[in-house]
């Protein structure tokens, strides 16, 4: 039983750390989605006047 | 200022009947089926009293008028709104495209999300405008181009998407009204605009002559093959038809009386087939000329005599063709 606490005490810690490549990915995801959003186009009503 | 920033500033001018000089090429607007009634319906959105008055993207506006119909005090304001306004991130394209018909314009309006929003209360509008309409405007005593004036408010359209990925295509027609819009000049105006707050979340504008309905990069008067996907616009034979759509290669199949398009190869050492011309295409032929089957690829083929018709003429030219080996 004491050999089941010892490996859940070690393994919990790394269960929890990221790969510093995922991490990478994740970021590089974010910057590509940002930069292929549209943009925003402006309407403009022009209620009989001059433009 | 919509010369200054092509493709990102877009208007729509929607006239006043009341304030406009009749020796001008105004029309009223139809609104849905009706003939006028665009104007109060879009002003009733902004709660538009005086004039002239601007809405920018629904969240911005400025009414008053200026001097002599002075407009350029106004420049100041509008490059604020503007600046404020484009290039913000919003989950909306928009593409119109269309095939256009003689009068008759048929469009496809596809609205696509590269994010989430929610559709509660997101409209899509689709307008119709004539641009630059050259008319006299009393209250500044000068000639005005006017643009992008409303013609036709063909609907408003419940947008259904809310998800990343998502698309919803809006479809329909409508009739140029050749004698009172120039057909140069007709736009579609497409915008998604949310009816709780009216703020325009995006919009797009394209003239009817510049549809791309096969988008390849060629517009639809320029294009040899209109439905079929060929950005190189090969045509082999030169006859206008791009080789991605036109059947008949009358350059080196269907050449003058090799009416059935048959290829011989001397033996199996040959790479290039030569013509196989025989007493089989005197046969088509003269089916042909009976069928007037002028869209088969043997019509151009059979016509011997080079007059631009085929008829039994030729039939008897390709036969006696033939009888003196001429091929």
């Amino acid at each position: 039983m004491n050999k089941i606490y010892y490996l859940l005490l070690i393994t919990l810690p790394f269960a929890q750390q990221l790969d510093p490549v995922d991490v990478a990915l994740d970021e590089l995801r974010t910057v590509v989605e940002t930069a292929s959003r549209s943009n925003q186009r402006v309407f403009v009503d022009d209620f009989t006047g001059l433009l | 200022m919509l010369d200054e920033f092509p493709g990102t500033l877009i208007s729509t001018e929607w006239h006043s009947p009341g304030y406009t000089p009749g020796d001008s090429d105004f029309e009223e607007c139809y609104y849905y089926d009706n003939f006028g009634g665009c104007y109060g319906a879009r002003g009733n959105l902004f709660n538009v009293g005086g004039i002239p008055h601007t809405e920018w993207n629904g969240e911005y506006d400025l009414t008053g008028g200026w001097a002599n119909g002075n407009w350029e005090p106004a420049y100041d304001y509008f490059i604020g709104f503007y600046n404020q306004l484009i290039g913000s991130e919003t989950p909306y394209d928009i593409v119109i495209n269309g095939f256009k018909d003689g009068l008759t314009v048929n469009y496809d309006i596809t609205v696509s999300m590269d994010d989430d929003h929610s559709s509660q209360n997101q409209k899509v509008e689709i307008i119709v405008v004539e641009d630059k309409i050259m008319s006299y405007w009393t209250g500044a005593s000068e000639y005005h181009n006017a643009r992008n004036v409303a013609r036709y408010w063909i609907s408003t359209e419940d947008l259904d998407i809310s998800s990343a990925g998502e698309s919803q295509t809006f479809s329909g027609s409508f009739e140029i009204d050749e004698e009172a819009w120039n057909p140069d000049s007709v736009k579609i105006i497409s915008m998604v605009q949310n009816y709780g707050n009216y703020h325009v979340h995006q919009v797009q504008e394209l003239n009817v002559n510049e549809f791309d309905t096969d988008q390849d990069g060629i517009m639809n008067n320029e294009d040899n093959c209109l439905s079929e996907y060929n950005p190189e616009q090969e045509d082999i034979d030169g006859d206008g038809m791009g080789d991605a759509c036109d059947p008949c290669d009358n350059a080196n199949i269907f050449v003058p009386g090799n009416v059935s398009g048959d290829l011989w190869y001397y033996d199996d050492t040959s790479l290039e087939p030569t013509v196989l011309v025989d007493v089989f295409d005197v046969l088509l032929l003269a089916e042909i000329v009976e069928l007037a089957d002028e869209e088969s690829c043997g019509y151009e083929a059979g016509d011997m005599t080079g007059e631009g018709d085929v008829n039994i003429i030729d039939v008897i030219a390709l036969a006696s063709f033939i009888m003196e080996g001429a091929f």
